[in-house]
This record gives structure tokens, sequence and C-alpha cells, in this order.
């Protein structure tokens, strides 16, 4: 399992869970900071253009009401001196001259009456004349020589002169501006606090998730007796190891059944078969050789009944997936010389020609018995379909963590009436003299082995039958690890 | 010999019989413990499936009682259970229903040489005039060289091991070729019919016999 705790963590479905999470977290919490923004951005506004209103209007009463004498610049500008110490927001360190708060009166001309505030005030009322301002509220001026605009309310008294009231939007601006800050430090830490949670418990749960899929994924290939692991928590994840566990335990105890059933019915029939063969070759023994061919044929007929009924047995269990395997570690090329050494005699005596092609040991963690049993029928096969004068070449390979097994003939090829069946029971071809199980079992066998076989016709004329194994796992690692270096 | 089927009892009774054993039968696994106590046996053959307990329980228990003679398991079961093999790897042996009386015959000689001290190992056998040096691997039959492959001397080798006794398709394959399988074709035939052309030819009397439906034969006389 080397190959999977390799795995980036950016491949995992926790990382891509958390991704997702996380973006739609961050979009949600931006949507909420922007609504939070402008929501104080406004107040902000609005509070300090009631205070705008409120001290014009109060000026313009002072401005009003104070007689139009020596004291009257003094007394006015003193007024507005002390409204501009009340500025909202306004920023702790203090310049000595206050060029945030500005106040002018003009005459009905237009002229400029009174000033407060730092400079000579000329930029400041070129900038008002320029704006035109309305009687309604304050409004937003851009007075040359300063960045940021000014908020300027006015108020026009009976003898036709105006007071202008203007506050500085840069205090306003920073209090925003520090807001943002914050808000912006906060949102990133959460949305990172949020990813790593969402990452962290994602993983923790779907490393649970993990731990059953690889638990899974051994049970069935080794031994049916093993289970996912459960966690005592009642959530999904253990809901599901429990789910999967229940229907191991069914499919088990459907094995199992299977067994029996599949046991006791080879055990009913090869009691009596047992019994007849006995009798029929102590009898043999007493009987001389004219009359003991009718015996004989007896013999091989039980013979090959008992044969059909072992294979149809082990096809039925393999096609349940039930067939049970006593693995060992086997040489594919050693084994394919001893049977190439046992079936040329006989393929040469049918004028057919054996061809090796196989170049270094391969070796599979199989079933020796059965893998024996399957290579032989595939050599069946051959034997008692190929015309004579043709030829069988015999390749095994190794690639992609597989053995394969090749066998090309260029007879007459599978008939195109059972080549769709060939791996499925009972199927032949109508010259074929078997009980049509060999390849149904060398296809049992070979998915046994989480293996697959296919067979078809070449273009060329003549059959093919590729089977694949998979590796012993040494063989497989020992090959990464070249591949590798 | 435990074993609850009359049928296969009468005819082993007999065959073992007339292969020169004498034969205790227990239809049950009582019968063999109570048998297995008052008397001393060369070995015990046993089928898995007894009315009143599990073969290899019964084994275990003789076992247990002190009984040390190998066993020959029985089994019509499919496959070979795994306690069987366990078993196998102490020394005992077993066999699937149906099988050849000669096969049976066979074992049973295994498993008693394997108990019996062992002689020096043989360099050379000898049945009638055919002569084989298991050294160089070469066979002669009235002192004429017989040119044959080394799996035919292989083949050679365990029938004269086996002279005057049958042997079967299945335990030549077993032994000469290392595979447990039944080929539905007659690829031991074709073997045996290409030694029997090197070893019986020259009008020489034939050394090797087909038993039709039983097996071959090395005739020692």
């Amino acid at each position: 399992m080397s190959s999977r705790t390799g795995r980036p963590p950016v491949r995992s479905a926790a990382w891509r869970i958390s991704m997702w999470a996380t973006l739609a977290f961050t979009c949600g919490t931006l949507v909420v900071f922007i609504f939070l923004d402008r929501f104080v951005a406004n107040d902000i506004q609005r509070r300090s253009d009631a205070w705008l209103s409120g001290e014009v209007e109060v000026l313009g009463d002072v401005a009003e009401r104070t007689p139009n004498d020596a004291l009257y610049n003094r007394v006015v500008g003193e007024v507005a001196e002390l409204a501009s110490r009340e500025v909202p927001e306004k920023s702790a360190s203090q310049q000595p001259e206050n060029d945030s708060v500005f106040f002018i009166q003009t005459a009905r001309d237009g002229a400029l009456k009174l000033w407060v505030g730092a400079g000579d005030g000329q930029s400041h009322l070129q900038a008002i004349q320029a704006a035109q301002l309305a009687a309604t509220g304050p409004v937003s001026i851009h007075v040359r020589g300063y960045a940021v605009p000014f908020r300027v309310a006015s108020d026009s008294m009976a003898d036709g002169s105006r007071v202008y009231l203007g506050l500085s939007e840069r205090d306003q601006r920073r209090v925003i501006l520090n807001l943002r800050m914050r808000f912006f430090v906060l949102w990133l830490s959460i949305v990172l606090l949020g990813f790593a949670i969402v990452f962290f418990t994602s993983r923790r749960t779907l490393s649970h998730v993990r731990n059953i899929t690889e638990a899974a994924s051994h049970i069935g290939e080794s031994d049916l007796k093993l289970r996912v692991p459960t966690s005592s928590r009642n959530d999904e994840i253990s809901q599901l190891g429990d789910t999967l566990n229940r229907m191991l335990d069914r499919i088990e105890n459907s094995v199992n059944q299977l067994h029996t059933i599949t046991d006791s019915l080879a055990h009913d029939l090869r009691s009596p078969l047992t019994a007849i063969r006995g009798k029929l070759e102590t009898s043999l023994a007493s009987h001389d050789a004219d009359h003991a061919e009718p015996i004989v044929s007896a013999i091989e007929e039980l013979d090959r009944l008992t044969d059909f009924l072992n294979k149809s047995l082990d096809v039925a269990e393999a096609k349940a997936d039930a067939l049970r395997l006593h693995p060992t570690n086997i040489d594919l090329d050693e084994l394919l010389r001893s049977t190439i050494d046992l079936y040329e005699p006989s393929m040469n005596d049918r004028g057919i020609r054996l061809g090796l092609h196989s170049a270094t040991p391969v070796h599979i963690v199989a079933d020796e018995g059965l893998i024996h049993r399957m290579v032989a029928n595939l050599f069946d096969n051959e034997l008692k379909h190929l015309p004579s004068g043709c030829s069988v070449d015999i390749f095994l390979q190794q690639q992609e963590g597989e053995a394969r097994l090749i066998l090309r003939d260029n007879g007459p090829g599978f008939d195109p009436e059972v080549r769709e069946h060939l791996f499925t029971k009972a199927v032949k071809g109508k010259r074929s003299s078997g009980h049509g199980l060999g390849l149904a079992f060398v296809d049992a066998v070979v998915r046994a082995h989480a293996g697959k076989v296919s067979a078809d016709n070449l273009s060329s004329g003549g059959a093919r039958i590729i089977v694949s194994l998979p590796l012993a796992a040494q063989e497989a690692d020992r090959l990464h690890t070249a591949h590798a270096g | 010999m435990v074993e609850d089927e009359h049928d296969i009892q009468a005819f082993l009774q007999q065959a073992l019989s007339e292969a020169g054993y004498s034969v205790d039968v227990a239809p049950d696994g009582r019968t063999a413990e109570a048998l297995s106590k008052s008397n001393k046996y060369d070995i015990l053959i046993v089928d898995l499936g007894l009315p009143d307990q599990d073969g290899i329980t019964l084994i275990t228990r003789l076992r247990q009682i002190g009984v040390i003679a190998p066993v020959l398991i029985l089994s019509a079961r499919r496959s070979v259970d795994d306690r069987v093999r366990g078993l196998e790897q102490g020394g005992d042996d077993y066999l699937t229903k149906p099988f050849a009386l000669a096969e049976l015959l066979a074992r049973l000689r295994n498993l008693l040489k394997r108990n019996a001290p062992q002689g020096s190992e043989l360099t050379r056998l000898r049945v009638q005039d055919l002569e084989l040096d298991l050294l160089r691997r070469e066979a002669s039959r009235s002192g004429q060289q017989l040119q044959l492959t080394p799996q035919e001397f292989v083949l050679l080798e365990y029938l004269c091991r086996n002279a005057g006794r049958v042997v079967t398709r299945s335990m030549i394959l077993d032994k000469v070729w290392g595979m447990r399988i039944q080929p539905d074709t007659n690829v031991v035939d074709v073997h045996i019919y290409r030694l029997r052309g090197k070893v019986d030819s020259n009008g020489q009397m034939p050394l090797i016999r087909t038993l039709r439906g039983v097996g071959y034969v090395l005739q020692d006389r």
C-alpha cells in the first residue's frame, strides 16, 4: 500500500472538500464584511453630515444675531472655532493648525466676508462656488491643494449672505480604512482557520473510509472471514462499516452454504462412484482379457464422470467467487516447460508443432493444482481441436505487473457461433468431443486468481487465447524499483 | 481400516487381502478406538466422513492415546481440507474418492516405507534384463544401450521402482511431471507408447504392459 500513502494530499478527497468549503466560506464572509463596511461607512457619513447640518445652522443663527460691529468677526470666529473642536472621529495626533475644518461667510455678492480655518480660504471659496451648492444636505467638494475632499454644508441668511461649514473627509476615511484593515486580518485568519479545521476533520473522517476500503480490498482475495474496521461512534462512517460487515456476513454465509452444498453433493456422488469403481476393478482382476472390455470401458466412463463432476463443481464455485485457493509461489516458465514436455509427443503424433517463447522465470502466487489443471486444459483444447500440420506458439511475458500467457495457433480458429460464449459453461463446437467445460474451467481459475482471459480469431487465421494473471508481489516490486533506479 | 460405507468396505477388504495385507474393519470411530487399544497396526486407513465423528477428530484422539502408525486419509470432499494438509505434513497422506486401487496400494506402500528403516540409496535398478544406471542416467536392455530422453528415463525409472505393480496415469503424472491433473487427452499413453517402442523393440519379450482401465505395469517375471 506504499503507493497509497505516498499520494500527494492535493489529490485527496479531503483536500477537495476543504477547498470547496473554504471557497464557500470565503465568499460568504466576504459578502458579510462588504455589507458591514458599507453599513459602517454610511453610518459615519450620516453622523458627520448630521453634525455639519446642525453646526451650520447654529453658526448661521449666531452670525445673524450678532451685530455687525467690530466684534462680529471675533464672536462668529470663536463659535466656529469651538464647533471645529467637536468634530467627530477626529484624529488623535492633533496638528498645530487645524486644517480639517473651515468656516466661510460670504457676502451677498459672494465675496469672502469671514474665514476661519487654515490658509486664506480663497481656494476653498472657489471650489464651493464652482460646485454651486444647493441649499439641501451636505455635499463633497474637492479643494485644490487637498488630496481628500471636504464635506460642506451651507445655510443662507436673511441678508442674503451665506455661511459654509466644511469638514475634511480625511478622518472619516482613516477610520474606515482602519476598520477595513482589521476586517481583512480577521477575515483572513477566519478563512485559514476554517480551512485547517475542515481539512483536518475531513481527512480524519475520510481516513476511516480509506481504512474500510483497504480492508475491504483484502477481503475476498484472501479470506472471507475478515471484516472492515468499525468505530464505536455511531456516525455515517461506522454505519457504512457495519453495513459492509453485515453484507460480508451474508456473503460468507452464502459461500459457506454453497460449499456445504457442493461438498455434500460431491460426497453423495463420490461414495457410490468409489464403490462402483472398486467393484469393477476387483472384478476386472478375476476376468480374462476377452471379457474385460465392458468393465474397462465402464471404468473409463466412471473416470470421465468423476472429472466432469470435479470440473463442474469447480466452475460453479468459481462463478460464485467461492473457489478455495491454497496459493503458493509458482514459476510459470518452469510449469510451461514441463507441460510442453508432457504434451509434445502427443502433439507431434498429430502433426502439431509446439513452440515456446519465454525468456525468464515468471513468478505468480497461485493455487498450484488449479493452475496446473488450467494450463493442461489449454493444451488439451489445442490438442483436441487443431488439425494436423498446424503449429501452436506459446508466449510468456511479463508486463504492467501481469504475467501474460498467450497461446496462438494457425488452425481454423473458433467457430463464430461459439466464440461469443467460449468461456461459459458447456459450450463446445460441433466437432468437439469434450464436455465443453474446458475453457469455462480456465476462465473460472483465472478469475479466481484476479486475472482475466480473452480469446479471439486472428485476421491472419488461427485462434489466440490470452491469459493474464497478476505477478507475485515481490516481482512487481522488483520491477518497480528496477524502473525507478 | 475405518470406513462406514459397506460397499467400499467390502471391495477394499478384498483388494487389500489380495495384496497381502491383513485387515480389521471398523465402521465408526468408537470401534476404531477400541480396536487400536487392543491391537498394534502398521497403518490406518481413515475415511473423513464417519457416522459418529469427524475423521480428523478420530486421528487426533488416536494420536493422543499413543497410536503412532501412519494414516492414509480417504476423503470424499471436493477440495482438500487445510487440516488434512496439516496431517499430510505430519507424515500422513490422503486420497480423494473415487480412487484407483493401484493408487491406494502405492500410497500404502509409500507410507509403510517411510516408517521402515531406510536402506542405502540404490544406484542401479535391475528388472529382468533391463538395467538402469541412476548415476549416469543410462538404461540398457540385454546389454544394449537404450537411447532415452531425460524425461523417458525418469518415466522408466518410476516404472522400474514399481516393477510388478500397477501404476495409474495420475500416479505417473504426479510423480514424473509433478502435476495432479486429469487430462482428457491421451498424453500419458503417448509417452508410454514411445518408451515401449524403445524398450520392447527387436521382438524381445514385452516388459511394459497396459492394463486397460487401470494403468500400466512393468513386468518383473
